[in-house]
């Protein structure tokens, strides 16, 4: 038998005919794809080169002065650690606010670096920002740069809000997953976790997000044959070596989408480590991260907080907490009650399996790509936690041996 | 596996130069050069790693070779048949080893990613168009074998502090023992 060769396909400089083939393969929400698609064509343009704060201030001068009216004054920018994926400054803004009058606000820019771990839209992010102000606690929205042309990468920039992600002095390791709030932080937090998620999905958004870059699938199977587009897509754009339990697990999700019967607004990383809270009354004083944001499935959010790397045991050393906050069916039916949607695990498990394999796509697809292009301030990191890739993907196999 | 020294380096290098390199007080020289010494000879192994094997392998050709040609030129008392007999025992061995190391590293490496892709290509094929029966053969074997492999990969990553219950996992130093 002859074997059939085949052109091998640069990842590392994509031509435009292997781009426009993935987006004919996987149609996605016309947003993302405008931004993968950036990503792709962009990528043989080099690596990251660090910008300083210097630089980085002086981008921001050009657009508070396309954008402020009056004058203004840039004070004590610094770098905000946290999160593997974009850059952030603080700094002060002295303006004359509108409505206001002259005034001092804290604010941060939070801009892409040349390619990162999870590709998205900064356009989407400061839009959905901006609708669920007064609907849950989330940073306030200033001006965006969806396109860099004040920035030298997509930015957006927000309210500083006070708050930290875990209990001040408490180790983690370098995911940021698993965070033990403490018995007493965890009895306060837990509730609000679980109202903010239901508040979220009862959200009214229709008004608010019309004509923004949020695509409105059709409900039924639609929602989730986007994400898995989207999903399957980066995972060819962007892994090495093929990977057998992922085209097994992929091929298991196209068969058994489920039916969605109410389209809610998915936060899609909903997880402790993407909000903060006050250390001195446990609030949780905002949401982050709104980066991976779609019109979905509920049980999308349901089943990735409740994912067991997100997680870790109570004190007794028996009882698992999902995210830390309390046992999986205490979540569930605390969510039920608080949002008066119901909650169908076979749905949960489904997206168990969707969420350990997007996971493993953006850990060991995305990241060893953003590394092999050195694409990101911090490569390292990312090659770091490349690694949780594969107990990742074994939480996977063991979900699909249940269920497949 | 693509957690490999290859991508690491070049991630510690970036990090060197990019962030650690900068924030080195300039006033203390010995951090400075051996900041610069250290980013240098990161390079230098990443430059030299994948040559390693090979040269290696031709380094022990041409002992063989020197070896061989001192044997047919090594005569003498006692003393020399004793060495030339050690050496005799020496090149056997080195040969057996040499012969058994044909293949480059690179080699090795490409035909398991081909074999991926092409496992992965019959994998996504099945879904498509082959009988239930050998589907669910397909889909029992790649499971049995993912568990194998991802033993490997949590073995080899092991001390990298991603397990939630690392006692579960064989340090990958065990697992390739006698393979």
């Amino acid at each position: 038998m002859t074997r059939v060769s085949k052109v091998p396909i640069d990842k590392n400089r994509p031509s435009p005919e292997w781009i426009e083939s993935l987006r004919r393969r996987f149609p996605i929400e016309p947003e993302i794809d405008r931004v993968l698609t950036r990503k792709l064509t962009l990528r043989a343009g080099g690596s990251y080169s660090p910008i300083g704060l210097d630089a980085l201030s002086k981008s921001l001068q050009a657009l508070l002065e396309a954008k402020v009216e009056g004058a203004f004054e840039i004070l004590d920018p610094t770098w905000l650690s946290g999160g593997a994926s974009k850059l952030q400054m603080r700094f002060k803004l002295s303006w004359n606010r509108p409505g206001i009058g002259r005034i001092l606000t804290d604010m941060v820019v939070r801009m892409e670096p040349a390619e990162s771990i999870v590709e998205t839209s900064r356009l989407r992010e400061f839009q959905l920002l901006s609708a669920l102000d007064g609907v849950l606690p989330v940073p306030p929205t200033f001006w965006a740069d969806p396109y860099g042309d004040y920035f030298p990468y997509p930015a957006i920039i927000y309210g500083f809000v006070e708050g930290v992600v875990k209990p001040t002095g408490a180790v983690s390791n370098v995911s940021g997953l698993g965070i033990n709030f403490g018995s007493p932080v965890r009895a306060l937090l837990a509730p609000q976790f679980v109202g903010h998620l239901a508040k979220l999905h009862l959200w009214d958004w229709g008004k608010k997000m019309e004509g923004s870059a949020f695509a409105t699938p059709s409900l039924g199977t639609q929602p989730t044959e986007w994400q898995l587009n989207w999903w399957a897509r980066v995972w060819e754009e962007d892994g090495n070596e093929d990977v057998p339990l992922l085209r097994l697990a992929l091929a298991w999700l196209r068969e058994n989408m489920p039916s969605t019967d109410r389209l809610s607004m998915i936060h899609g990383d909903y997880r402790a480590g993407n909000f903060l809270y006050t250390e001195h009354e446990s609030r949780i004083s905002a949401w982050l991260d709104w980066e991976l944001a779609h019109l979905g499935d509920r049980h999308e959010d349901l089943a990735f907080a409740s994912m067991r790397v997100l997680g870790h045991f109570a004190e007794d050393g028996k009882t698992f907490l999902v995210n830390g906050m309390m046992p999986a069916e205490a979540f569930f039916e605390a969510y039920e009650k608080a949002s008066g949607l119901t909650v169908e695990i076979k749905k949960i498990k489904y997206f168990h399996v969707f969420y350990a394999f997007r996971a493993a796509v953006l850990l060991l697809g995305t990241g060893y790509r953003a590394v092999r292009g050195g694409k990101t301030h911090q490569d390292l990191v990312l090659a770091w936690i490349m690694a949780l890739g594969y107990s990742i993907q074994e939480e996977l196999r063991e979900i699909l041996e249940e269920v497949a | 596996m693509d957690i490999r020294p290859t991508i690491q380096l070049a991630a510690v290098i970036k990090a060197m130069q990019d962030i650690v390199l900068p924030a080195v007080d300039p006033g203390n020289k010995m951090a400075q050069e051996q900041a610069r010494l250290a980013i240098a000879t990161l390079q230098f192994v990443v430059q030299r790693l994948p040559l390693m094997f090979r040269y290696d392998r031709d380094e022990l050709d041409r002992y063989l070779g020197l070896a061989r040609a001192l044997l047919t030129r090594s005569e003498g008392g006692r003393a020399t048949g004793e060495a030339a007999a050690n050496l005799a025992t020496s090149v056997a061995a080195g040969a057996d080893v040499l012969k058994r190391a044909k293949a480059e590293p690179a080699e090795l490496e490409g035909a398991i990613f081909e074999l991926r892709q092409t496992v992965g290509e019959l994998i996504q094929s099945a879904y498509g168009d082959a009988r239930p029966a050998s589907l669910a053969a397909i889909r029992r074997l790649v499971l049995d074998s993912s568990k194998v492999q991802l033993d490997r990969e949590r073995g080899w990553v092991l001390t990298m502090g991603f397990e939630p219950n690392p006692s579960v996992v064989t340090p990958v130093e065990q697992q390739l023992q006698n393979r």
